[in-house]
């Protein structure tokens, strides 16, 4: 029976050889592990959207009511507080791993000749996906909503010529307000899951295009030189995507969800106190992710330095970042042969951890 | 019967032609409105309203150099509603008894500022921003004093405007 629904799908649109297509991919075989964040991501980007758009059936994002909406999901809708919970930790988790990814692939020199635009895409997902967790951050409606969007539009205020009409196009208008609950929704909800949507394929067209070439560990019998572009072509041993490495996805995917589901049962999701546009002692958090920014703040100070923190150095940061494969154009691919590149990602690793700690650290005048 | 492009190179040159304004029409005519849409807001002018914040009787009556923090609230037309907007009024008595109304928010990004009597400061929580009891930047990364709110006085009230003096890009409030 089965053969013969399988036989009338074939016979049409040859569906048995687009499946083999797709799941006959051959992936170098060492680095097997190390190859399964890009897939964890993706998973993790369904769990996000698969509970993001249930969410919505009780979320309102209007600003005196969405900490309300957000506190009933939590606690009067049965078992909102687990969903609240996995999309929290899930968004924790995602942009963790993303670092991961990124880092795995920036160490392996994966980013190089031909693979350049895969690392552009990337990219792209990277800086969306950090968009989407400040804007979800935004959302809850509770103090730390308040003043995080307020903080932020006053740093997008000091992009040059138009930080001001940046500011009030975000918020839509001079002060922020119902409508920019509203602006924020449409992009935390729209906008950027569909940048996402559109990116991921790319991402793996790209990947496909150019083949997996993997680590430099997967050609160690390989008597070609580094600079001679055949090398990449073929690995020591390859295995087929499925089920071989997909397996390997899986149970990645498997742990991690189950650390997120524990996470989301366990702590759940904080909601926090109504905003307070009246507070006086009220001391605003970023997100773990954003504490390295945060901290950066502090060093600048006066008019002619402010623009530093807000938007030279993460700018200038992120379009390094960007173009990273234009200007790492070395053609060796294993770390111990590039030592500079190395030791600069490590040197760099350290600077994010260390300011994000210090940044985490209680405020001044809580303190005194 | 009309030619292909394959038999003509001038026809493919025409349909490519084709193709391309009405995806540039199409494009356009999309564009511009949600332009618009996005950019309205640069359009819409600011809902400017008086408040009352208090009797100057009273106010006169308060401490010298101890801020005395006073609620406002401001109802103003935001989009297609009327809200009010809770702000912070800082009244503060100088030696010669000369009052001064400053916003509690940090002039760096904007995070609301606490007072330490210990230390005589406004201190702010999220980047150390520090500022003296009559609103001059002492530490940290603020580049200007604090905002002095538009004010004045009528029959023995003042009146509250939210607006900020002196504050040509319109940061704050």
């Amino acid at each position: 029976m089965l053969k013969k629904i399988q036989n009338w799908f074939d016979e049409r649109i040859e569906l048995t050889e687009l499946i083999n297509e797709f799941n006959g991919e051959r992936i170098p075989r060492r680095g097997g592990w190390a190859y399964t964040f890009g897939s964890l991501l993706a998973f993790l980007f369904t769990v996000q959207v698969t509970t993001g758009i249930f969410l919505l059936f009780y979320y309102v994002p209007y600003f005196p009511m969405a900490r309300n909406a957000t506190y009933y999901i939590k606690h009067h809708v049965l078992l909102g507080n687990i969903l609240l919970g996995i999309h929290l930790w899930g968004a924790f988790t995602m942009i963790f791993f993303l670092l991961v990814h990124m880092a795995r692939v920036y160490f392996s020199g994966a980013y190089k000749k031909p693979r350049e635009l895969q690392w552009v895409a990337g990219m792209v997902l990277f800086s969306v996906v950090v968009v989407l967790g400040l804007t979800g951050y935004m959302l809850i409606g509770n103090e730390n909503s308040w003043w995080t969007i307020n903080v932020l539009t006053n740093v997008a205020a000091h992009t040059p010529v138009i930080g001001g009409f940046l500011r009030i196009i975000v918020r839509g208008g001079t002060q922020t307000s119902v409508i920019t609950m509203q602006h924020i929704f449409a992009v935390h909800v729209w906008l950027l899951p569909i940048v996402v949507i559109m990116f991921i394929p790319i991402h793996l067209f790209l990947i496909r295009k150019t083949g997996h070439q993997g680590m430099a560990l997967e050609y160690n019998k390989s008597k070609l030189s580094d600079d001679d572009i055949n090398k990449w072509k073929h690995p020591d041993a390859t295995i087929p995507f499925f089920p071989d490495q997909f397996y390997k996805d899986m149970i990645v995917a498997l742990a991690v969800f189950v650390v997120i589901y524990l996470l989301a049962v366990v702590y759940g999701a904080e909601i926090g106190p109504m905003y307070r546009p009246l507070a006086l002692n009220f001391a605003p958090e970023a997100d773990w992710y954003f504490l390295a920014n945060e901290e950066l703040l502090k060093y600048f100070p006066g008019h002619g330095l402010i623009i530093f923190s807000t938007f030279l150095v993460p700018s200038i940061g992120f379009a390094i970042l960007f173009a990273l494969p234009f200007i790492d154009r070395g053609h060796d691919r294993s770390p111990f042969k590039r030592p500079a590149a190395t030791v600069l990602g490590i040197l760099f690793l350290l600077l994010l951890v260390y300011l994000t700690l210090i940044g985490g650290e209680p405020k001044a005048p809580a303190t005194v | 019967m009309t030619k292909s492009s394959e038999e003509s190179p001038s026809r493919r040159t025409f349909m490519m032609v084709v193709i391309g304004l009405i995806s540039a029409i199409v494009g356009v005519a999309l564009a511009v409105p949600i332009l618009g849409e996005v950019l309205s807001p640069l359009f819409k002018k600011r809902d400017i309203v008086w408040t009352e914040l208090g009797k100057v009787s009273d106010l006169e009556n308060i401490e010298p150099l101890v801020p005395k923090f006073v609620p406002v609230y401001f109802r103003v037309k935001e989009g297609w509603t009327v809200n009010t907007l809770p702000r912070q009024v800082i009244v503060v008595k100088d030696i010669t008894g000369k009052l001064y109304f400053f916003s509690n928010q940090c002039t760096h990004l904007g995070c609301p500022l606490h007072w330490m009597p210990a230390r005589q400061k406004f201190m702010c929580p999220c980047h150390g921003g520090m500022f003296n009891v009559l609103g001059k930047v002492v530490g940290g990364p603020p580049p200007r004093p604090l905002f002095v709110w538009v004010h004045k006085i009528e029959n023995g009230t003042v009146l509250i405007q939210n607006k900020f003096l002196d504050n040509p890009k319109e940061r704050g409030v």
